[in-house]
Parts: C-alpha cells; sequence; structure tokens
C-alpha cells in the first residue's frame, strides 16, 4: 500500500489534490479546506500588548486557523505576521507536555503530585535553612490575570517571600516607575484613538512598524498628523515619519529637555494648568538653565534649529501625543526620561485630552495585567506597600492579619539574581520566561543559577535553554489552553479563551498555583472554594473598586458580548461606555494632593563609553517576525523562513575602515563576552560608529555582551548601549559575493 | 439576494458568479453574511468586475507598505502552502546615505502580466489567461512539473512544490474574488498597502513603463505586468535590492544535465557515423546502436525531471508555441529516426544514407530547439545567442571525437577534433569575458560563482578535455581515442554542471538574509 502510494506520487499521479483543495467557508469564505473549522473561539492575542482580537478555528481538536476579529476595536480584523500564524505555537513539536525531575543530572518524567511535593518541600526546607526570603520568583507579563493576582498572593503571602518580580522589569518598569513618579500611580492615560486624533506625534525609542504592526493602521488613518520619529537608527517606523530625528545613542533625555526648555522660556506652557494642576515647576525651570539649543544639539547630534522647530510643533499642537517603548525603557536614564516626557505632556496640557497624551506602548500581551493584580513592585490594585491605609485595606478584603502585609517590596529581578550570585537566594521559581536568552550579560545569570539549591521553571515549552538547566520543569498551558483576561497599552480588558485543552499532563497555571497552595495547606485562607479563572477574576473585581484600575464594573460575562473594556469601570458603569477612556481628564492625578509632579532630570552619557579597544556602540532590539526569545516563534516554520538567523547591521564606512564585507561572519566582542559568526549587513540603516544586533537568538545571543546596568529607579537593564568591537570570524568560508554598487540588476527598472 | 446583472460561470466542479459591469459598480456576491470574512474590509474595497477590455491587477503602494509581511503569511493560509513555498513574497530596497536613508519594502505575488511567459512557454497549456478577470490561472491538474516556467518568469513567481509535484503560483484569490471577497494578501494588509483595480489593458500597454516598474523589480517589459506601483517621491537613484551580496548556487537539474549532453553526443555521433558513411564508405552498426542506447537514456532521464513523468507525453501538446514542446517533439522523432536509421544500418537496406541524413538534421534542430529554449529572460546568462553556439559545440566536439574513434583517429577526425575543441574554447572564453566584464548583476553574479564557490569546477572542466586532446597527437591507439571521448565528455558534463547552477535568476528584491538549505 505504501509502496504503491510512493508509486503514485513519484509518477505523478497523485498531486495531493484533496490537501491542498479549496472550499467555502461560512467565516473565512473561499480558502484552503485544511483551514475550514468546526466552531470559533473568540480571544487575544497572545504576543504584545496591542491586544488584537482575535478568533481561533478548531477542527478535530487542533487549531487550524485564526483571524483577526472584525468587531475587535483594537485591530479590527487585522493582525500581524505573528498572530496570523499564531495557531502554530499551540501544536509545536517543542511543547511541554510532562513533569520532569532531575534524577542523577537526568530531567526524568515524574507524575504532577511527585513534582509539586517535590517541589513545596524542596522550597520549604531551603526557607527552614536560609530565611523564607531565600526564596526567589520571577514571572512574566504572559500569563492571564487572573493567574498573576492569584500567584501574587501564593507567593507573598502562601510561600512568604517578598522577593518576587516579573520579567515585565526587562521591558516596562521604566514606564511604571515613571508614571508613579509624575502622576501618583501607574497606568497610561492615553488611548490607541488618540493615534488617530493627534496633530502631533511624538515616538521616541519606538519601532512600532517592526514591533506593534497594527498600531501603524491608526497612523497611517490619521492623514493629518505630522510625526516625528527619533531614534538613532532608520527603523521601518522612521521611514514612515514626516520629520526623522537621527538622534545619538541615549541623547533623547538632553532633545526633550531642550524642548522643555523652549516651552518653558518662550512661555508656550499651559499657566493655568501647570498652577492648578501641577508642582515643581520652579525647579523644573531652574534645572533647564543648562538645556540649551545648543547643548542639545551637541549631544543629540540635531541641528539646533530642528531641535526649535520639533518644540514648537510640539507645543502648538492641537493634541500633541508621545509615544515610547524600549528605546527609552531600556536605559539607566529610563525613568527620568519618562519623567521628561511627562513633563512636556504637563506643560502643554497634553494629558488627559482626545489625541493628547504621554503614552507607553507596552511589550507583553499581559504585562498590564501584572502591574494591575500583581504583588511584585506594588500590592494589587496599584496599591503601594509604604501606605498603611493600603496594607490595611488590602488586608482586610483579604481577611488576613495586615501584619502579613510586607511593608516594603522585596528585590527587583536583577537585585535576586545578584542574590543568588551572593548565595542569598537558595531556590528560585522562574514561570513563563526564558533568562537565559533574555537577561543582560548572561554569564551573571549563569553564574547565579549555578548556585542555586533548586531551580523550578514553569513553561509551556521544553526544550528551552533556561529549562534545561531546572532542577524541576513543570509543564503548563499556553495561550489558546486557558482563560482569563489580558489588559492591553491602553487598559483594555479583554477575554483570552481556551479553543483546545494542553498537550500531554500540562496544566493551566492557574490549576497549578491553586495545587501548590494546597500542598502549602493556605487553599482555603488564599483561595477559598476557587476551582476557576473566574473565581479570581470576581474577587480581584472587588479588590480593584475605587483604585485607578478600578475592575469593579466588569464581569465575564460583560467581557464576553463586548470586545474589551477599558479601565476604570466601576461598579454601574454602562457597558456602553465611550469607547476609550483616558486617564486625568480632570487634571486630578493620583498623589496625595491631586497634583502632578513636574521633576527636574539631568542627561548623562550612557554609561559604558566606546572606546580604543571596543569603539562601536552596540543597539539591540527586535524583528517583525519574532518574539522575544523565539520559544513560540522559532518554532513556527513560516516566521523562520521569513527571518532565519540574527545579523549584525553596521554602516558602510565602518565596514570598510574593518575590511569587512556584506555576509561575511562576525564576532561581535565586548569586555564580558562575545556572539560568534553573525551575519554582516552592510547598511546605511545605522550610523557610523554604531551597529545594531537583534535580540531573539539563542545561538547568536545579544545577551553575551550586554552589560549589567540597571535604571536605579526601575531596575530596569540598559540594554540598549554598549561598546563592542567587530571581527571577522575565523575560517569564514568563501562567500561567492563582492558585488560592488555599480552592479544593478538585469534590465532594472529605474534602478 | 438580487444580483445586478448576474453573470454565472460553471467551471469544473465549482460554481462561482461574476458581476458584470453594472452602475452600481462593485461586484457583489451571493448567500453569505456581511462581514463574515476574514478581514475583508467592506465590498466597496473591490472595484467593479471588469469589462470588454478591462482586467483586474493589483496595485502596490510602497509609500504605505511598512513591511510587515502580513500578506506573506495571510498568502501562505489562504493557500494551504508549506512555509519554503511563497506566493507573495515581501523584499527590501535600500538607498541614500545615513542618515537620509531610504530603505522600502516590495510586496509581490503574481503580477497577471498581459502577455505573460509563464503561459507561453508552457509545454502543456497549464496557464490559461481568464477572459473575463485578466487572472493568469494555472492548473495543477494539466501540469507535469517540467518547471519551465519558473525559469520564464521573471519575477519568480510560479514555485515548484515537490510535495506535489507541479507548479503553483498566485491567482489573486480568484475563489476569492469571482466570491466578492478580497484576496487575502490585500484583506490582511494593515497598512491598505495591497489594493485590487480594473485597468483599460490597451491603454495600459501604451503607458506601463511609467508605474509598471520599481527598483528592486525586473523591468515590467519582459511580460507587461500590469500590477501598479506606487513609489515614494524622491527615491535616491542608487536605491537597489539588499540581497544583491547574496548569491547561491541554482539546482543542479541532474536529469537535466544527462539529457542535453547525451542528446548532444548522440545527434553528434548519428551524424559522424552519417558523416562516414556518406563522405567515408564506411558503415558502423554497432557505433549506431550505441548512438541509439545513448539517445533512449538521454529521452528517459529527461521524463525524471518532470515531477509527474507518467505524464510526459503531453509535452508535445504545445509545439506550436512552446520551445520545450518542440524540443520533445524533435528529439522524439530524432529517435525514431535515429532508430529506424540503425535498423536499416543492421539490415544492410539501401538508400540508409538518405534516412542518416534525416537523423542527423533531425538531431541537430533537436539540438538548436534544446538550446534555444534555456533563451528564458528570467536566467539573462543563458538568454543569448551564446547558448546555442554551446549546445551545438558540444554536439560537434562530441561528435569529432567520436568520429576519432570510429576512424582509429584518422587525420581528418582529429583535425575535426582540434577545430571542434577550439570552438568550444573559444566560446567558452567570449562567454567568461563577457560574463565578467557585465555590470549586471545577474550576469557578473555568474561569474563570481564561477571564481569562488566553483572554481574548481571550472579548472576541471577545462583540464579534463585539454588533456584528452593532449594525447591525440602522440598514440593512434583506438582505446586512447575512447580515453579522449570520455575525458572530453567528462568536461562537457561539467560544463552543462555549471551552466545549471552557475546560473543568476533574475527576480524581485528579496529579505535581506534567505534561509540556508536545510
Amino acid at each position: 500500500m505504501k509502496l504503491l502510494r510512493w508509486l503514485a506520487h513519484k509518477s505523478g499521479l497523485d498531486i495531493r489534490s484533496s490537501k491542498y483543495s479549496y472550499g467555502l467557508d461560512p467565516v473565512l469564505g473561499f480558502t484552503s479546506a485544511r483551514k475550514h473549522a468546526e466552531r470559533w473561539v473568540n480571544s487575544t492575542c497572545g504576543y504584545c500588548s496591542v491586544g488584537c482580537g482575535m478568533q481561533l478555528g478548531v477542527k478535530d481538536g487542533r487549531v487550524v486557523s485564526v483571524r483577526g476579529n472584525p468587531h475587535h476595536p483594537v485591530n479590527r480584523g487585522k493582525l500581524c505576521p505573528k498572530g496570523l500564524a499564531e495557531h502554530y505555537a499551540i501544536d509545536a513539536e517543542g511543547r511541554a507536555r510532562y513533569p520532569l525531575l532531575r534524577n542523577d543530572g537526568q530531567l526524568t518524567r515524574v507524575s504532577w503530585d511527585e513534582a509539586l511535593d517535590t517541589m513545596v518541600n524542596r522550597f520549604r526546607a531551603v526557607q527552614r535553612k536560609y530565611g523564607p526570603e531565600s526564596l526567589g520568583v520571577i514571572s512574566t507579563g504572559q500569563l492571564v490575570t487572573e493567574e498573576f493576582y492569584t500567584l501574587g498572593k501564593l507567593v507573598q503571602l502562601g510561600l512568604g517571600t517578598r522577593n518576587y518580580d516579573g520579567n515585565t522589569t526587562l521591558c516596562m518598569s521604566t514606564a511604571v516607575a515613571g508614571y508613579k513618579r509624575s502622576f501618583g500611580s501607574d497606568g497610561p492615560p492615553g488611548a490607541y484613538e488618540d493615534l488617530e486624533r493627534a496633530d502631533v506625534i511624538l515616538l521616541i525609542g519606538a519601532n512600532v512598524a517592526e514591533n506593534h504592526p497594527i498600531l501603524c493602521t491608526r497612523l497611517e488613518e490619521n492623514r493629518s498628523k505630522t510625526l516625528i520619529v527619533a531614534d538613532p537608527r532608520v527603523t521601518k517606523t522612521a521611514m514612515m515619519a514626516d520629520i526623522y530625528l537621527p538622534v545619538k545613542p541615549r541623547s533623547d533625555l538632553a532633545l526633550l529637555n531642550a524642548m522643555l526648555r523652549i516651552v518653558v522660556e518662550e512661555e508656550l506652557y499651559d499657566k493655568d494648568f501647570v498652577a492648578a494642576h501641577t508642582t515643581g515647576f520652579e525647579e523644573l525651570r531652574a534645572s533647564l538653565a543648562p538645556c540649551t539649543l545648543e547643548y542639545a544639539a551637541r549631544i543629540t547630534g540635531l541641528d539646533a534649529a530642528l531641535i526649535r522647530k520639533i518644540a514648537l510643533l510640539y507645543a502648538h499642537a492641537k493634541a500633541a501625543f508621545i509615544g515610547w517603548t524600549m528605546g527609552v525603557n531600556h536605559s539607566t536614564k529610563g525613568t527620568e526620561t519618562v519623567n521628561a516626557i511627562n513633563n512636556l505632556a504637563l506643560l502643554t496640557r497634553n494629558i488627559g485630552r482626545p489625541g493628547a497624551a504621554p503614552f507607553s506602548i507596552t511589550g507583553q500581551c499581559n504585562a498590564m495585567g501584572t502591574r494591575e493584580a500583581g504583588f511584585t513592585s506594588g500590592i494589587p490594585g496599584y496599591r503601594k506597600f509604604e501606605d498603611e491605609n493600603d496594607r490595611e485595606e488590602i488586608a482586610r478584603l483579604w481577611n488576613v492579619p495586615v501584619g502579613r502585609i510586607p511593608t516594603q517590596r522585596g528585590l527587583a529581578y536583577p537585585d535576586i539574581i545578584e542574590g543568588a550570585v551572593a548565595g542569598k537566594i537558595r531556590a528560585l521559581w522562574i514561570l513563563g520566561t526564558n533568562p537565559l536568552v533574555s537577561f543582560p550579560n548572561i554569564d551573571v545569570l549563569k553564574h547565579a543559577l549555578g548556585n542555586l539549591d533548586f531551580l523550578v521553571v514553569q513553561d509551556g515549552f521544553h526544550p528551552t535553554p533556561t529549562t534545561e538547566l531546572a532542577d524541576l520543569v513543570l509543564p503548563a498551558a499556553i495561550w489558546g489552553e486557558k482563560e482569563g483576561t489580558y489588559t492591553n497599552s491602553e487598559r483594555r480588558v479583554s477575554k483570552v479563551n481556551a479553543a483546545v485543552a494542553p498537550p500531554g499532563e500540562a496544566r493551566t497555571d492557574f490549576d497549578i498555583f491553586l495545587a501548590i497552595a494546597e500542598r502549602l495547606s493556605c487553599k482555603q485562607e488564599l483561595f477559598p472554594g476557587w476551582r476557576e479563572p473566574r473565581d479570581a477574576f470576581d474577587e480581584w473585581c472587588r479588590v480593584s473598586a475605587g483604585r485607578l484600575c478600578d475592575y469593579s464594573g466588569m464581569s465575564y460575562a460583560q467581557l464576553k458580548s463586548s470586545s474589551g473594556i477599558q479601565w476604570p469601570f466601576p461598579q454601574g458603569s454602562s457597558s456602553s461606555a465611550p469607547a476609550t477612556h483616558r486617564l486625568y481628564s480632570d487634571g486630578i492625578f493620583q498623589t496625595e494632593d491631586g497634583r502632578a509632579r513636574l521633576l527636574a532630570t539631568q542627561w548623562t552619557p550612557f554609561p559604558e563609553q566606546p572606546n580604543a579597544e571596543f569603539p562601536l556602540i552596540l543597539n539591540t532590539g527586535r524583528t517583525v517576525e519574532h518574539w522575544h526569545t523565539r520559544t513560540k516563534t522559532g518554532a513556527i516554520s513560516i516566521l523562520q523562513r521569513m527571518s532565519p538567523r540574527a545579523w549584525l547591521e553596521m554602516n558602510p564606512q565602518d565596514a570598510a575602515r574593518l575590511n569587512l564585507q556584506a555576509r561575511d561572519r562576525v564576532e561581535v566582542i565586548s569586555a564580558r563576552g562575545r556572539v560568534s559568526r553573525v551575519e554582516l549587513r552592510v547598511t546605511e540603516i545605522v550610523g557610523p560608529g554604531q551597529v545594531f544586533l537583534p535580540f531573539h537568538f539563542a545561538e547568536t545571543n545579544a545577551n553575551q555582551i550586554t552589560q549589567s546596568a540597571f535604571d536605579p529607579i526601575s531596575r530596569e537593564p540598559n540594554y540598549k548601549q554598549c561598546a563592542v568591537r567587530v571581527e571577522r570570524s575565523p575560517s569564514s568560508s568563501p562567500q561567492p559575493h563582492r558585488t560592488s554598487s555599480r552592479h544593478r540588476n538585469a534590465k532594472g527598472g529605474s534602478s | 439576494m438580487e444580483l445586478p446583472l448576474l453573470a454565472r460561470v460553471q467551471e469544473g466542479d465549482s460554481a462561482f458568479h461574476l458581476t458584470t459591469a453594472s452602475d452600481a459598480g462593485a461586484l457583489t456576491l451571493t448567500e453569505m453574511p456581511a462581514g463574515s470574512f476574514c478581514a475583508t474590509g467592506p465590498r466597496d474595497r473591490l472595484p467593479h468586475a471588469p469589462r470588454p477590455g478591462e482586467q483586474y491587477r493589483f496595485h502596490f503602494d510602497m509609500t504605505r507598505c511598512i513591511g510587515c509581511k502580513c500578506c506573506v503569511v495571510a498568502c501562505n493560509e489562504q493557500n494551504g502552502n508549506p512555509a519554503d513555498i511563497l506566493w507573495r513574497r515581501v523584499g527590501e530596497i535600500e538607498g541614500g546615505a545615513y542618515p537620509h536613508t531610504h530603505r522600502h519594502y516590495l510586496s509581490m505575488g503574481c503580477n497577471h502580466c498581459l502577455e505573460p511567459t509563464c503561459m507561453t512557454g508552457c509545454p502543456v497549456d497549464a496557464y490559461s489567461k481568464d477572459g473575463l478577470t485578466g487572472i493568469v490561472r494555472h492548473s495543477a491538474e494539466a501540469c507535469i512539473g517540467c518547471q519551465y516556467c519558473t525559469w520564464n518568469c521573471s519575477y519568480g513567481v510560479p514555485q515548484y512544490n515537490p510535495e506535489r509535484g507541479v507548479v503553483g503560483k498566485c491567482d489573486m484569490c480568484y475563489g476569492r474574488l469571482t466570491r466578492g471577497q478580497e484576496p487575502a494578501c490585500a484583506a490582511a494588509c494593515p497598512e491598505d498597502a495591497i489594493r485590487i483595480e480594473v485597468v483599460q489593458v490597451d491603454e495600459w500597454r501604451k503607458q506601463y513603463h511609467a508605474t509598471a516598474n520599481s527598483p528592486g523589480m525586473p523591468s515590467a517589459d519582459d511580460s507587461i505586468s500590469t500590477t501598479r506601483i506606487t513609489l515614494p517621491e524622491k527615491l535616491p537613484g542608487d536605491v537597489r535590492k539588499v540581497d544583491l551580496t547574496h548569491l547561491r548556487p541554482e539546482h543542479a537539474h541532474w536529469p537535466l544535465i544527462l539529457m542535453t549532453v547525451l542528446t548532444q553526443l548522440s545527434a553528434g555521433a548519428f551524424t559522424a557515423i552519417w558523416m562516414l558513411q556518406a563522405f567515408g564508405a564506411q558503415t558502423h552498426r554497432s557505433a549506431a546502436l550505441v548512438a541509439l542506447v545513448v539517445a533512449a537514456l538521454a529521452l528517459s532521464a529527461s521524463t525524471l525531471h518532470l515531477g509527474r513523468p507518467i505524464y510526459a507525453i503531453r509535452a508535445l501538446k504545445m509545439w506550436r508555441r512552446s520551445w520545450l514542446s518542440r524540443e520533445v517533439l524533435l528529439f522524439t522523432l530524432f529517435a525514431h529516426a535515429a532508430a529506424a536509421y540503425s535498423m536499416a544500418l543492421w539490415l544492410g537496406l539501401r538508400s540508409t544514407v538518405v534516412l542518416g541524413a534525416l537523423t542527423a538534421i533531425l538531431g541537430l534542430c533537436g539540438v538548436g530547439a534544446s538550446a534555444r529554449l534555456y533563451l528564458a529572460p528570467g536566467r539573462p546568462a543563458w538568454n543569448s545567442p551564446l547558448t546555442i553556439v554551446e549546445f551545438l559545440g558540444t554536439m560537434a566536439l562530441l561528435g569529432a571525437c567520436g568520429a576519432n574513434v570510429l576512424t582509429h583517429a584518422a587525420t581528418g577526425a582529429r583535425y575535426a577534433v582540434l577545430c571542434a575543441f577550439s570552438l568550444t574554447l573559444v566560446i567558452a572564453g567570449i562567454k567568461l569575458v563577457w560574463l565578467a566584464r557585465s555590470r549586471v548583476h545577474e550576469l557578473h553574479g555568474v561569474w563570481q560563482l564561477l571564481t569562488t564557490v566553483f572554481s574548481n569546477h571550472l579548472a576541471v572542466r577545462f583540464m579534463l578535455p585539454c588533456v584528452g586532446i593532449a594525447l591525440l597527437p602522440f598514440v593512434q591507439s583506438v582505446w586512447v581515442s575512447i580515453a579522449t571521448v570520455l575525458l572530453v565528455l567528462a568536461g562537457e558534463f561539467t560544463s552543462r554542471y555549471l551552466f545549471f547552477v552557475t546560473v543568476v535568476p533574475t527576480n524581485m528584491a528579496s529579505e535581506y538574509l534567505v534561509q540556508e538549505a536545510a
């Protein structure tokens, strides 16, 4: 039979016609018959925090296709290439299927009972021996809010350690810290609609075309805007700009302060608003004295007249929007830069109005959820550890003695790692993140993990570079396999739903947390009667009541029938409330006196300046086809086909000086390590003296060379700038190229 | 739903509906609830159905494209293609100097050309230009997997799917369009950079130069592409494909190497046998049998190149239009004539000389047609008269070597070998100089491949026949003559291998990084 089939294929009788047939699907229209679904499940995309509405098509217990939800206000049916291929992540070969425990050096399959008993016993043993805070927990931005809420209580009150943080500290903690300092609370004030309504949009260190393509739809639709993009690299987003500002690396703060100085000196600020709703104006004015145009021109490399023009454009705008992402956040000056952005918005009252906002465009699908409901750098509901009233309130809501609520946050992510290096953290539980690829200066992390008595990694994928080092691997369900909610960048809470069951014995993170709570004998106290995520959501709605991130008017039923609801949404709110809420429309901020803070900031050079040995500045970033450490997208063949490996961008001037040519394999070397055999791209995308390396690829891991420098306030790593040198890799095989610029395509069009 | 001026067209088992032009204009469709299709926008995004003299085309707006590649993924999902077959691709072009850099993206499916070279070359009539929509459609059922269209299309649009043994290509989502649904790529584009338009064919033929071309794209002249491209204003003059530095060997097509060299050997041998018979009064019955076996081998080998060898016979169908069909036809006739000639020689019949002449002429024509089919616009290094001279030169050289064996290295035969060899050397020399001096990427690239990755092959290609020829003056043993034939033949095989692997196809720009072969 097999032979017959082989013959039929080889002879050409069988051309797989049924596999490649088409048909009319009531939802998809005329399409490949293999993509037709029996039922459709509404959900929200599990990659970035744009929060696109999706529908998952299920047939025979598999997700066979996905499509953008045409009725969802965020994406209106569109999806980025990752989203369009997201269903392949569920079926990926490298999914974690069974609990694995290290036995004689080998990870071997064990039962869930044995896995969780071992985990709890080992954690307890470590805590008995070294103190409760010798246990660290590092989570993620990719669980559902219900899970973050549950995990926070479990870690802080059940396991009894404060040393809990998320990988969100590697991406958004700077925005959080900046918002808290300026406005008294976390919470992005704007909404996506502002991108359509602003007449001036300034994007700083934000490559939305690569990282949030669906937001570009809004930019494109706003035909009357002036789009200004500040980025040292000519990104895809820079190509969309009306005015592109090729700032020198990490000079944005100098640019912002010069703009502020113009606004203040030329009295372009909203005096009434500043007087009524802010404090700190005089200190700010004083701090701006040295920030002249000449000062900023020298630091940023921009023309002084251009800087002034940008300041005037911003100040005179009817509604001005500033969006930022990692170019600002991944910096030791990140929090101050966010504060400078907020200063600009406050002075010109570009906040709380349609089209006007300072706006952090978040990374992970539910980084916002952990910020709201997690229990890491704050108490759930944007409550502060330091605030006695907040502690008392949460203790009352949870029915626990107030003394059990910590009065101070524990260690932040990088400090947990340093704690492990120092031997203070002896056991670690890592969930849904892959630090072996994502943490800066990876050798320090390896050293830290090597010091541990017990490492638990809970993930949807195995093996990953991190699960390979674990003593215990807990297989978790991923997007498409579990229920809950995500909050996107514009504070929109959307439902995610299970379309299929997790593979093998994998369980939802929520189930795992409850099972651990049972073993810790704290389930009755912390999670009484909880069985499903809805129980956590209902409690979280009560706990958030009255807070800025007020969910109390929401329910699963409402979320199901709507396409997400933006908070604040207090009890009694109508589900047909305006589609886009903005924070601070009334000018009342979350500080004690209700006034926003204008904060003096100061530019300093980035910590590791280029030198004779390491003369180039390394910039890191992303590509549209991949997500973070590529555990998901690396398993998806269409995305791998389009972006198979890392590359290094280098300006032709540097390449000529180093005698390097396009497609040479090169070593990128810093004081800390090297990345080997990266394919060189000689390009004008980066300026002379700079090189760019995408960070997704474990095989050529940018974090072999990044540094251990962190923002003093947010503890976010300075991934963006470090000093490197580039050399040709030894034994580069001969390359069939060396095409010089004089060659053109055959009969090439107009080239 | 009542449809205005519904035209119902029945094709195979798939029923579809088309509205013809109406005042309302929109192509509308039956029974589907509004807005129920994946990411389809409102119906008015689609133009009216083409009127007589019009056809559908793509409009690609480069000023809107951000290079997100949603269209690529959406296309593959729509058509259920594996990841290494992309009917729509996105490439990058770059120019200018930092910070005034220009980087732009090209998204391209099929250009549904007015003069589709895929279609005119196809030996089995698998392609058709749809009368109503102008869409260039391909029938997998009719296709035999010869892949000739993949050479003929200068955009690299048709792609061979080894899993199916046939080629496939973008059909502008014909099945969607005729149901009032936007093509998957256009529907998925978050920037609205891809749209479907209707174009007046005659007008386009006059004006296409202005908007069908783009940096990073082969010229629209080859086939009169219908895709309209909106380019950014003030594009610097040096904007070009970012993958220009990426040269990689093409497929070797071993069955074709065998087929072309062996048909040339056989045709050369029969010509020699006939000439020796006609002018030297010698009869070489055994040699004719050997040459016949070689011809049979060559033709059998050629079917192995097909994705669907069982349907090889279909290749004769389009002999009025396709050089591939003509090649197959002429070689089939050649084989028959050669068989008849051989048999006649064995039976000692009279007037075999006429049959021999016919065999030789058919062989010559076959080799000519064989060479002519490589003059494909998508393969500039092949698309030159040198290819024809090269193939005929091989035939002459191998024929002369054969004669040398048959005449036990008679002086005349030795001179013939020397002349033919000099001829092939001159041709090879001219070609190398042409490639080396060319400023066209696809030509100079061949030179670069020959002098880097394939420099050893190139040396072997010349050394083998040189050794063989060098033996000639010294010894007159038949074994030496046979050794000469074998060495020269090995040289020709190497040469043909290089012919296939070093060709640099024209194509649209690609991404900078291209996936390496597994």
